[in-house]
């Protein structure tokens, strides 16, 4: 099994460099097609027409595209993403210090979502064919039309602002400090020794989660219940129910098992969602994590920001899909006989 | 699932979210209140901790308490000394004599002088680093230092700004020794001013903590401890505001300060600074007709533009300058008047059923309600018939269309000018060396260019007026409003007022 995985991810790889290249390729043509000036943008409102011209060329913003692509490619190989417009540093550093906030912010959000998803999945799955159906179903319904950021702001209205049971702004409170280990907060707390910044960090993190994450729950609820009702179509199902194995454990050990496959599948194709998500959740919440960058960035038509977020994005997304592949082949042993 | 919204959805919903929270009548005292202590929600973060880098109005607000400039500006914006004590400006224009403080420290405890003057408008600049000061400075070609606290300022061309430009943007002084032994970089990750407070803690797009200098050397802030928490969107702010996270917060929409007035504990504000609200026009094409031009600015009912969108405090402009800086032609109006507007059309062939047709850009979300106030002025045209194609233009697009003399030929935009002088004003916005201005015509541009080398204060001052209503009757120009600052804080936290809009901690105090 474990070559097969291992050959998959191999596969995986290569084919994730090859889509890079390309997402890159493009990226670069769409950000230099807008007509927007990175060379005016990086000098100071009195800065002359001839000084402008200056910052052009010394930008490489003269040369042919190809020549510009080529330049770019040959430093992003070596580490460099180039310099942002705004900040006036290493663009590689400001997405470093970023990325693990929304890594953090879309994995405790796909836990909401997966945890809702198969909760709810369950339920429904449970209450097929009773006068219960059409009111869980409605449910779902509402949840799918609700948005992450309509749940963002309520939570900031009635949780936030009325009740004021969490915070909605920031990662920590403001009296905490933490020297940075590997930027992600639940962890850099817990090798400092500091379950008061850990918990402060959880607090911060529930409400931009739970946005997150319950917008994202319904349609792994509606996949699970499907599924959970292909499943229990098949024959080792009645076999099972002729074994005399209890409902409980034909559903955990062998319907859920089955079922759980096209879930999961569904789940790496929401994490890219999901990840993309995090932008305007981060937004409204003041999250200062990579989606927060990307909005300065976009404002300020920093175009080696959005350059590098946008493959960090990319690259994201690949790797989730890559993991689902590889949990895929494992989880299902027909795909590891092919 | 993730579906798209705009940010005037957004901003609706999340203005309608804190009006539903607040009614709900569960607030309680605010929590981030402490007696010696202030937490304000700030729109926007810093470029970086070196404050000469990048040229960011809103970061000028935070830098000034961190940092001190060599010279200040008072509430109505007139030169004060601060680090220079006195400055005298050689009647070329040419030199510039400064004595500085012999009392100020930096937060490390070292003396400032004119080293690191030096340093800061000089040895930065023609060390090459990548400092925005390095165009505001460029013709400086020495500081002849005759003491630690003398030196001769030396300009290869006049630099009658020069003072103004001492207490503008970018112009902190940086301490030499500590940046060259750290290096740039280091200095970034941990600045050292002179200024008011010391930087305890930054996280990037998140909060700054700062710390009263017990060691400043001007009068001593009342609060010792300042938190600002970066929260960008304008309705995030509010809420924070409501839900007690911070104690006051700048730039929320007008109707949010109007709705947040009525709170028992809360105070609104909306001040009028030193920023113009103006349309930027073109020269040819559909604007190649003064006619047309000046018929479009008699149409504009400003004083309606005001009332629907400022609640009447934008105050209607005649010309880009703001009232009370001394560069604004007080005696001179450009009526509303669109009867005058259809007879100028008239003169050039065109009426309601035969439109004169213009395009029309506006920004979107760049400063408040722009795209509104774009789409109530295209009616206004409609009337007197100028039939304008508006289209949704990005800030960051603005040069490279300007550049490219692809502009429409009326562009909505603001402009900001702390220090108030005319030159910042016209002295930019009008003329062609520049990248602002999209009139090309080079009539108004040749009246501006000699006036940067005029050092007679007053006859500079008189050039500016006279060119500011000379571009309005020609049609170079079309200014619409004053901007306007909006301030919403708890009602016992004070704060002083500044006609270019600064709100500064170090001015907070609690009553």
């Amino acid at each position: 099994m474990l070559a097969t995985v291992l050959t998959l991810i191999g596969r995986r790889v290569l084919l994730s460099f090859l889509i890079l290249f390309i997402v890159s390729v493009l990226l670069f043509i769409v950000l230099r097609a807008l007509p927007v000036d990175p060379a005016a943008m990086s000098l100071p409102p009195n800065a002359t027409v001839a000084e402008i011209e200056a910052k052009r060329h010394e930008m490489g913003l003269d040369l042919s595209l190809p020549q510009q692509y080529l330049i770019w490619l040959s430093h992003a190989v070596s580490g460099d993403l180039g310099n942002s417009i705004q900040f006036r540093r290493g663009v590689l550093g400001l997405v470093a210090s970023t990325l693990p906030a929304t890594i953090e912010l879309a994995v405790l959000a796909m836990l909401v979502a997966s945890l809702l998803g198969l909760a709810g999945g369950l339920a429904l799955f449970h209450v097929r064919g009773t006068a219960k159906e059409p009111a869980l179903d409605l449910g779902t319904v509402i949840l799918l039309s609700l948005p992450e950021f309509l749940w963002a702001l309520f939570f900031i209205l009635v949780v936030g602002v009325a009740l004021r049971w969490l915070p909605f702004t920031g990662r920590i409170d403001p009296d905490m400090r933490l020297p940075v280990t590997t930027g992600f907060l639940l962890i850099d707390s817990w090798i400092a020794g500091r379950p008061d910044i850990f918990r402060s960090a959880i607090e911060h993190l529930i409400l931009p989660s739970l946005a997150l994450g319950i917008a994202f729950s319904p349609a792994i609820m509606r996949v699970l219940r499907s599924s959970l009702i292909d499943v229990y179509q098949e024959d080792y199902i009645h076999l099972a129910r002729l074994r005399g194995l209890g409902e409980k454990h034909i559903l955990i050990r062998h319907a859920l098992k089955n079922a759980i496959l096209p879930t999961l599948s569904l789940m790496g194709v929401q994490f890219g969602f999901l990840f993309g998500g995090t932008l305007l959740v981060e937004l409204i919440f003041s999250y200062p994590g990579l989606g927060n960058l990307m909005v300065d960035a976009v404002r300020n038509a920093d175009l080696p920001i959005i350059q590098a977020v946008g493959l960090t994005y990319c690259i994201v997304v690949l790797s989730i899909n890559t993991i689902v592949d590889s949990l895929y082949v494992i989880l299902n042993p027909k795909l590891r006989l092919r | 699932m993730t579906a798209a919204i705009d940010r005037r959805t957004l901003m609706q919903l999340l203005g309608l979210g804190a009006a539903g929270g607040a009614t709900l009548g569960l607030l309680w005292p605010a929590a981030a209140q402490q007696a010696d202590a202030v937490t304000i929600g700030w729109p926007s973060d810093v470029p970086s901790w070196d404050p000469n880098q990048r040229f960011t109005p809103e970061a000028q607000h935070i830098y000034k308490l961190v940092f001190d400039q060599p010279l200040d500006q008072d509430p109505k914006l007139a030169l004060v000394p601060a680090l220079i004590k006195t400055w005298d400006m050689a009647a070329d224009g040419k030199s510039l004599k400064v004595e500085l403080r012999d009392d100020v420290v930096f937060h490390d405890g070292a003396k400032m002088t004119t080293e690191d003057f030096r340093y800061t408008f000089f040895e930065r600049i023609k060390a090459g680093h990548a400092v925005d000061t390095k165009n505001s400075w460029r013709n400086v070609s020495d500081i002849e230092i005759s003491s630690p606290t003398q030196c001769i300022v030396k300009f290869s061309a006049p630099a009658v700004t020069a003072p103004q430009w001492l207490a503008f943007m970018g112009s902190f002084v940086v301490p030499k020794k500590y940046m060259e032994s750290v290096g740039v970089e280091k200095f970034r990750e941990k600045p050292i001013g002179s200024g008011p407070y010391k930087l305890v803690d930054y996280q990037l797009n998140t909060r700054m903590v700062l710390e009263r200098n017990e060691q400043y050397w001007g009068p001593k802030p009342k609060l010792k401890r300042v938190t600002i928490e970066i929260i960008k969107d304008p309705s995030a702010r509010v809420a924070a505001l409501q839900s007690g996270q911070i104690d006051l917060t700048i730039n929320v929409p007008v109707r949010e300060v109007v709705r947040l007035e009525r709170e028992p504990t809360l105070a609104g504000e909306i001040n009028p600074i030193t920023r113009v609200m103006l349309l930027q026009c073109r020269n040819d094409q559909g604007f190649a007709d003064q006619n047309i031009r000046l018929a479009a600015h008699h149409a504009i009912d400003k004083a309606a533009l005001s009332k629907a969108f400022f609640n009447n405090a934008a105050v209607p402009l005649s010309v880009p300058v703001t009232p009370g800086t001394p560069g604004f032609p007080a005696d001179y109006k450009f009526a509303y008047d669109p009867d005058k507007a259809k007879a100028l059309l008239a003169k050039s062939g065109f009426d309601m059923n035969k439109p004169a047709k213009i395009t029309f850009g506006s920004t979107n979300g760049q400063f408040p309600s722009d795209y509104d106030i774009a789409r109530a002025i295209q009616q206004m045209w409609k009337k007197v018939g100028i039939d304008a194609e508006l289209e949704t233009i990005e800030y960051a697009k603005y040069f490279e269309l300007n550049r490219g003399g692809k502009l429409p030929d009326a562009m909505l935009y603001s402009w900001d000018n702390a220090t108030g002088d005319p030159e910042i004003f016209a002295g930019y916005l009008l003329n062609t060396k520049m990248p602002f201005s999209a009139f090309k015509d080079p009539v108004v541009g040749d009246k501006i260019a000699p006036l940067f080398g005029v050092t007679d204060y007053q006859a500079r001052i008189q050039g500016y007026k006279d060119v500011v209503k000379f571009a309005v009757d020609y049609g170079a120009t079309i200014p619409l409003l004053q901007s306007v600052q909006t301030v919403v804080r708890k009602k016992k936290l004070n704060y002083e007022k500044f006609g270019n809009g600064w709100v500064l901690a170090n001015t907070m105090s609690w009553s």
